[in-house]
């Protein structure tokens, strides 16, 4: 049976903050609403300074509502216990550059009540999820920014939570870094886990939210299914392999027959910058 | 995926214990114990500072052994004042500019089991680093006795001394040497840097940078040494002519400070006198309520504090 419990709820969040030398408060976020039900992957973007990181830190506690409120699986975000089923990566993480990745992911998990045989087989598990086995007895201070994030998302996950809240994930990372960190929330979201990342890289969102909100300068300006917002109602695609010139005229005659049917454009569909980085760098052909 | 990993019950202690342990194992990694090689060369160089005496039993290399207490508990004084401070007002700052603090408290941890957690690490530190110099002292100063105690015999029986006159000169420079009196000395320097460790924490939990926090701790320690006569004046005040902001400062500083010149008494150690055990229970009892009492203040601002 479905899980009817929303995974996160934020109700008309306000958050003000207090500014030395204005007078007026600076209001960061100004009444956003965001429902996310348990599985799904839910991509917060806007620019920089529109209020994503405020919100992220609100729903953990991190921040007081001016007004309004959050809750976790229908816990208060206030809460401490709210936490327990919350992993969380922030904007450029910089984890205890003292610890191997190994006893990082040791410390995160005894943080959460872990311990003895099942922790050390987690913490196994994590760095292999992460592509980190080989660097597990490295001390953080070496790793590199893509490596960074990884350990980021293993600490995130330690305690298996149902919700993992991203912060600018790929933030500095490079394209290579930046694609394992998009398998990795494809991971998650095969396994159930409910994903709330906030970006302002489009295309990463695209491909891989199930549901987008865009904020702007505080409000939340528009929400919904990612197919839905960016589908064009009056247009069809008809994507075709080894196609003849001769049926592409064909199919192009036809549609000219029916009244108001017209042809928009017609050509060879163009892969991405980074689809073609990969596959020359890493001979990755179905990126 | 294996099944999920057994979550155990939640226990405030076990995750106070998980950060004080982590917080100790980051302060060693900094080389603070680097500071013992120091301790070791000062502990050993007072040996050689031996003042020039009257070439009588009793006085035959006491001074050597005073030489040896002076410097050694000056030393853990400096050092656990300064570690105490330093060590206390860089973790917290350091964890929330690297933002390590976000991934810590977005865990199931509560404000104050984060808070409490450091400052154990901290004076868990400083009582490994007083335990190992307290040991050295112990050592140095237990082969030197012995070495001094034969050779105040040997003047005694030459002198023709009575064996009354040679038990009490035995007494009295063994009273030099090592005794409980000057381990309890050694407990009282942990507890006042106890104290100064959790007042660094309260000032580090709003404060805004780490050199603030370094700052006016030292500052307040200052001040603490004059808080007897802070409450003196407060109380003359009544009948004396004293200005109402004066009033007020010396009211404030007598009832939030404690009194550190009550920790004059480690001198007295040093001397070869007895620290009454009435005293080390004050001490330790002053220790636990200010410590008490600055942990709680901290919790009550760090739990509203935003990030």
């Amino acid at each position: 049976m479905a899980e009817t419990t929303p995974a996160v709820e934020i109700r008309d969040l306000v958050k003000d903050f207090k500014t030395s030398f204005r007078r007026q408060p600076l209001r960061a976020v100004d009444g956003v609403s965001i429902r996310i039900m348990p599985g799904e992957v839910y991509g917060l973007i806007g620019p920089n300074g529109s209020g994503k990181s405020t919100t992220m830190k609100a729903l953990l506690g991190l921040v007081a509502p001016t007004s309004g409120n959050c809750s976790i699986f229908g816990k208060d975000s206030m809460k401490v216990d709210s936490r327990q089923d919350v992993g969380f990566l922030p904007e450029n993480p910089y984890f205890y550059k003292h610890l191997t990745g190994t006893e990082t992911l040791r410390f995160y998990g005894k943080l959460c009540g872990l311990g003895g045989k099942a922790l050390e087989e987690r913490v196994s598990e994590l760095l292999a999820l992460v592509d980190l086995e080989g660097a597990r007895d490295r001390r953080i201070g070496g790793y590199s920014k893509g490596m960074l994030q990884r350990i980021g998302l293993a600490q995130a996950l330690v305690q298996e939570p149902r919700l993992v809240i991203l912060d600018e994930p790929t933030a500095g990372v490079d394209p290579i870094g930046s694609r394992q960190i998009r398998d990795l929330i494809f991971k998650l979201r095969e396994r159930g886990i409910t994903v709330f990342l906030c970006s302002h890289l489009l295309e990463q969102v695209q491909e891989v939210c199930d549901k987008v909100g865009i904020i702007f300068r505080g409000k939340m300006v528009r929400e919904g299914q990612l197919e839905d917002l960016i589908a064009i109602e009056d247009q069809t695609e008809i994507i075709l392999k080894d196609a003849s010139p001769e049926l592409i005229a064909q199919i192009t005659a036809l549609a000219e027959q029916h009244q108001g049917a017209s042809i928009v454009r017609t050509g060879k569909p163009r892969t991405t910058l980074e689809r073609l980085f990969l596959r020359e760098t890493l001979g990755n052909d179905d990126s | 995926m294996t099944s999920p990993a057994v979550k155990s019950t939640d226990s405030h202690v076990l995750r106070i214990l998980v950060i004080a342990r982590h917080a100790f194992t980051q302060l060693v990694r900094m080389k603070v114990f680097y500071f013992l090689a120091v301790f070791a060369v000062i502990a050993i160089a007072s040996n050689f500072f031996d003042l020039p005496q009257h070439e009588v039993p009793e006085s035959i290399g006491v001074s050597v052994l005073r030489s040896i207490k002076s410097w050694s508990l000056g030393t853990m004084t400096l050092f656990s004042v300064v570690l105490s401070v330093v060590a206390t007002a860089l973790l917290l700052p350091k964890d929330v500019e690297d933002r390590t603090l976000y991934t810590i408290l977005a865990k199931p941890v509560p404000r104050f089991d984060y808070l409490a957690g450091k400052l154990l690490g901290v004076l868990l530190l400083i009582f490994v680093s007083l335990a190992l110099m307290d040991g050295l002292m112990t050592l140095v100063l237990q082969i030197r006795t012995s070495v001094v105690l034969q050779q105040q015999l040997a003047m005694g029986q030459q002198l023709g001394w009575g064996a009354a006159e040679i038990a009490r000169l035995k007494s009295e420079t063994l009273a030099q040497g090592p005794t409980w009196s000057l381990q309890a000395g050694v407990l009282a320097v942990f507890i006042r840097s106890s104290i100064i460790a959790s007042l660094a924490l309260l000032i580090s939990t709003f404060s805004t940078s780490t050199l603030f926090t370094t700052i006016i701790s030292f500052l307040v320690y200052f001040i603490g040494h004059f808080q007897a006569d802070a409450r003196d004046a407060f109380l003359q005040s009544e009948t004396g002519g004293q200005g109402i902001g004066a009033r007020i400062f010396t009211l404030l500083t007598s009832l939030v400070l404690p009194d550190f010149s009550l920790f004059n008494v480690i001198d007295s150690v040093i001397e070869g006198q007895i620290f009454p055990l009435v005293m080390l229970e004050k001490l330790m009892a002053l220790g636990l309520f200010y410590a008490v009492l600055y942990t709680v203040c901290s919790w009550f601002i760090f739990a509203k504090k935003e990030f």
